[in-house]
């Protein structure tokens, strides 16, 4: 039996009492004028269909589909005593059997680039080169896919900004390289962190509190199959974005979508495509980025095994075994 | 295919991503250290990376795999198939991980499955799951038999499996255990017609009346039926065979008395007594008898006045030997036991037991037949009983004899068969037929004389016989009690008995200590048929429209009846045929007749009249 700290116990209550607070506002909030409020400030909710068997077909013959996700181990302990290998991977519908890997490796003792920003904790830059280099490899893998496949469309696992955000040199070239030949290029959000639809009613002064994202007010107000074009100017237009919101799934969750400025009218094709291969029953992701991310994934175990057998014994264990690795209880 | 994961000595996994395995297959793992490894699959398993099993809910639905096949991407194709394989003999080292695996070829799996040729030994069915090793198979084994699957006929593909009946030597016995229904009796008919086919003298005991082999079945060609007429002999007990009273000893007839009802000590006394050797029934059903009268009436007094009171000679002769036997015996003799074995004697004698005697199956055993003996069980279960005791000591006395090199006439080595053993050899409690088979079971072997038993409760046969039994054919089993014998009793493994609930009709787990493993096998196709294979219920409808018929038949050419005519058509056809009707039951079966559509009734204002259709 485990013993229950009383304290741990009462915390936990106490942060339901809190959350419960906080939430209040958005719980009882009527879900019909919600509705009717994104309906008219925020983009139109519409019921979208899946497409038919005869429909799909149509991709077979103009390349197929690109999915295309990334993946991050970490082996070792605290900072800097770690090594990070990533993997990005493309892959076409079309041409199961010939997978584009790439892979990258990143540790703090070895530092390939420019002069550390001394104004940065090293921690904080940590992350930002192990961010960049996750998403390079993946813009990496999807212009090899793209090269080799000439794929109608890429589906990146994640927000497209992300991708303008961290590593912006590669992303201009992969947005160029879309644009110029035609393919669509279409993000697809798991996690939606975006707060769109929270600052259009926080404008109108519809709602007091400042921390509510769109993930929370979103939860069940759709039904499935439905989609939300978003069509306030938000900072991600700006960017050169349009998304929309999507229930994928029986799951009340929403999952968010978004596509170049350039190529907006293939927004709806693309959310008919992603409600298609998503099955009913799921979290709201389509199956294809499932395949996609459990076929990036490496089990730990086996990156241990490869570092065990390619590193010098004595680095290995100098460097990258820590304390809590060995410990057995 | 390739071995994965962790290996032993004695089990690996192995995977492919295309190729499928099946149970109880042979395949060969190439370990690059150790050689070649001759393996079976004991457990086959698929599994799909992106199709989990999810009871949370998460599940692919097939419209979204379909989907993804209509962009291009089969799911399906990410199967990947696992065999759990277990190595037939023990490897020195774990298996190395990663080698390669393939199937083997018939000469390299031969020993395993054949171990005697097709003519020297009981061609039982096919070896499951062996038809890829069987494409360059020695001629000799090939086109041997038919087997049934889904009630169509087919050829011979697979590895035949032919019991090595010359292993009996070493490893005597044979048992066949099966629930009903699950193939037991029809594979014990296989067995039987094979045993005829190689001339071997059997008896069997046959409390079923089913194993008559002249019915020769019809789905097999012209050329390829067998007739067994000349190699079998049904006999019943009572009719065609049965005891002769002059033969008997004092064992044999206290066998036959206690097979009818249990014998108390003291009317095994009686018997002892009142017997004596050649002695006919009818001269020891006297004995007994009189001694039963004389004590009825009570005192040496009362039957001299009896003697004195005898109007005819014939009369006082008859109680001056009860006398005299009352005066020899009575001390010795309560009553109660004496009437006991008045009554048990007269009951065998009205069963026609004491009709006949077993020389037409020792003629028959000497001929190289099967002799089929027929009964209800209780009488069986009597007669075996001498039967069994009566030939086997005749063979023993044949060996023993040449063994000191004495001259005794020759008896054959024989095969003793029967269905519901555990009837004749129960567990738990002692009964007389049960001694004689414990004893074939334990020496039988070194005088040539085998078992064959089978039954539906292995459970309930006697423990030192099943022991004994060093061949078990294991059909569908279902009650958990006798899974666990077979389990106990054999090499069965783990997952073998699992699947027992679940095997098809006429599939087989066949467990030789000759071979020291168990074999999965299917029985041919039978030659002959079983005569109590008509449904009950297409009997019954069949014989409802005999009779239908067969009364239409007879108004046929008296149509159109009246409704006020019947007494005359029924005088007329009592005249024809001597069957009489009364008005109603005529008018019934008339109206039956309409019903079912033979004929049509018309309604006129006085009567009925019943028309040709």
């Amino acid at each position: 039996m485990y013993k229950i700290s009383e304290e741990l116990k009462d915390k936990i209550m106490f942060v339901n009492r809190v959350l419960l607070d906080k939430y209040e506002e958005v719980l009882s909030m009527d879900r019909e004028s919600l509705r009717s409020y994104i309906n008219s400030q925020v983009g139109p909710i519409l019921k979208i269909e899946k497409f038919t068997e005869e429909e799909l077909k149509k991709y077979t013959k103009v390349g197929g589909i690109i999915g295309v996700d990334g993946s991050k181990n970490r082996i070792g302990g605290a900072y800097p005593h770690f090594i990070e290998v990533f993997q990005g991977l493309a892959k076409s519908t079309l041409h199961k059997e010939e997978p584009v890997y790439k892979v990258d490796f990143y540790t703090p003792l070895y530092t390939e680039l420019e002069e550390p920003n001394l104004l940065e904790e090293d921690t904080e830059r940590d992350e930002k080169i192990s961010n960049k280099k996750l998403a390079s490899i993946e813009v990496d893998a999807a212009l090899e896919g793209i090269k080799k496949f000439d794929p109608y469309a890429v589906m990146m696992d994640g927000s497209l900004i992300r991708y303008k955000i961290v590593c912006s040199e590669k992303w201009q070239e992969l947005k160029e390289e879309c644009e110029r030949r035609n393919i669509i290029l279409v993000g697809v959000i798991k996690d939606i962190k975006t707060s769109i639809i929270r600052d259009s009613l926080k404008e109108d002064n519809y709602l007091k509190e400042e921390c509510f994202y769109d993930r929370e007010l979103l939860y069940g107000l759709l039904d499935y199959g439905e989609v939300i074009f978003t069509n306030i100017e938000t900072k991600k237009e700006k960017r050169g974005f349009a998304s929309l919101f999507m229930r994928s799934s029986q799951s009340p969750a929403v999952i968010g979508m978004d596509i170049l400025k350039s190529q907006q009218s293939y927004l709806l094709e693309m959310a008919r495509l992603v409600f298609t291969l998503t099955p009913q029953s799921s979290r709201g992701v389509p199956l294809w980025m499932d395949i996609i991310d459990s076929e990036v994934k490496i089990p730990d175990q086996m990156i241990k095994g490869f570092l065990e057998s390619y590193l010098d014994r004595r680095i290995f264990e100098m460097l990258f075994i820590s304390e809590r690795d060995k410990r057995t209880m | 295919m390739k071995v994965v994961g962790i290996t032993t000595q004695q089990e690996v996994y192995v995977g492919s991503k295309d190729r499928n395995f099946r149970i109880n297959e042979f395949l060969i793992i190439v370990d690059p250290y150790q050689g070649d490894l001759i393996g079976e699959v004991v457990e086959a398993r698929t599994y799909n990376k992106y199709i989990p099993l999810n009871l949370s809910g998460e599940l692919a639905d097939s419209s979204v795999l379909q989907s993804l096949k209509a962009i291009g991407y089969n799911v399906e194709e990410d199967t990947i198939y696992l065999a759990k394989v277990r190595l037939l003999n023990e490897a020195l080292y774990p298996v190395q991980a990663g080698s390669d695996v393939r199937v083997p070829d018939f000469h390299e799996v031969k020993d395993f499955m054949i171990n005697c040729s097709a003519d020297q030994g009981l061609i039982l069915g096919v070896i499951k799951n062996t038809d890829q090793m069987a494409d360059n198979m020695d001629q000799e084994y090939k086109d041997l038999l038919y087997t049934f699957e889904d009630g169509k006929l087919k050829e011979q593909k697979e590895i035949p499996y032919i019991f090595n009946i010359k292993s009996m030597n070493q490893y005597p016995h044979i048992g066949i255990f099966g629930g009903s229904g699950s193939g037991k009796s029809f594979g014990l008919r296989v067995m039987l017609e094979e045993m005829m086919n190689l001339n071997i003298p059997t008896i069997v005991l046959d409390p079923h009346f089913e194993m008559d082999f002249s019915e020769v079945v019809d789905y097999l060609s012209e050329d390829k039926r067998v007739d067994y007429t000349d190699k079998f002999k049904c006999l019943q007990v009572g009719v065609d065979v049965g005891v002769r009273f002059e033969d008997l000893s004092h064992q044999d007839l206290k066998n036959l008395l206690d097979a009818s009802s249990p014998l108390t000590d003291a009317m095994s006394n009686v018997v002892d007594i009142l017997f004596k050797r050649k002695d006919s029934y009818n001269s020891f059903y006297n004995r007994v008898k009189m001694l039963a009268e004389a004590q009825e009436e009570g005192s040496i007094d009362r039957i001299n006045r009896r003697i004195e009171e005898s109007t005819t000679d014939l009369e006082r002769q008859g109680w001056l030997k009860r006398r005299e036997i009352y005066l020899n015996y009575d001390k010795s003799c309560p009553y109660s036991s004496v009437r006991g074995i008045l009554w048990r004697v007269n009951r065998l004698y009205n069963e026609g037991i004491f009709n006949n005697d077993i020389r037409k199956i020792e003629e028959g055993l000497s001929q190289g037949k099967l002799m089929v003996i027929q009964g209800s069980t209780r009488i069986l279960q009597v007669f075996s009983t001498y039967l069994l005791n009566n030939l086997y000591h005749k063979r023993r006395e044949y060996k023993d004899a040449q063994f000191n090199k004495n001259t005794v006439e020759y008896f054959p080595p024989f095969v003793v068969v029967t269905d519901e053993a555990h009837n004749f050899a129960p567990k738990g409690y002692e009964c007389p037929s049960k001694s004689i088979l414990k004893e074939i079971s334990q020496e039988g072997r070194k005088y040539g004389v085998f078992l064959m038993l089978a039954t539906q409760r292995p459970t309930l046969l006697d423990e030192t016989i099943t022991a004994q039994l060093n061949t078990k054919l294991i059909f569908r089993t279902v009650r958990g009690s006798d899974i666990a014998t077979i389990k106990e009793e054999t090499d069965i493994t783990e997952e073998e008995a699992r699947r027992l609930p679940y095997l098809k009709t006429g599939d087989v787990f066949i467990s030789e200590s000759a071979r020291g493993r168990t074999i999965f096998a299917r029985i041919r196709a039978a030659n002959t048929a079983s005569p109590h294979t008509e449904n009950p219920f297409d009997e019954l409808k069949g014989r409802i429209e005999e009779e239908d018929n067969k009364f239409f038949l007879m108004i046929k050419d008296k149509l159109p009846i009246n409704g006020d005519d019947f007494i005359n058509v029924i005088k007329e056809i009592e005249g024809e045929t001597g069957r009489t009707y009364t008005i109603d039951s005529f008018e019934e079966l008339l109206n039956n007749l309409v019903e079912k559509g033979y004929i049509i009734k018309e309604k006129t204002p006085f009567f009925n009249v019943y028309k040709e259709k």
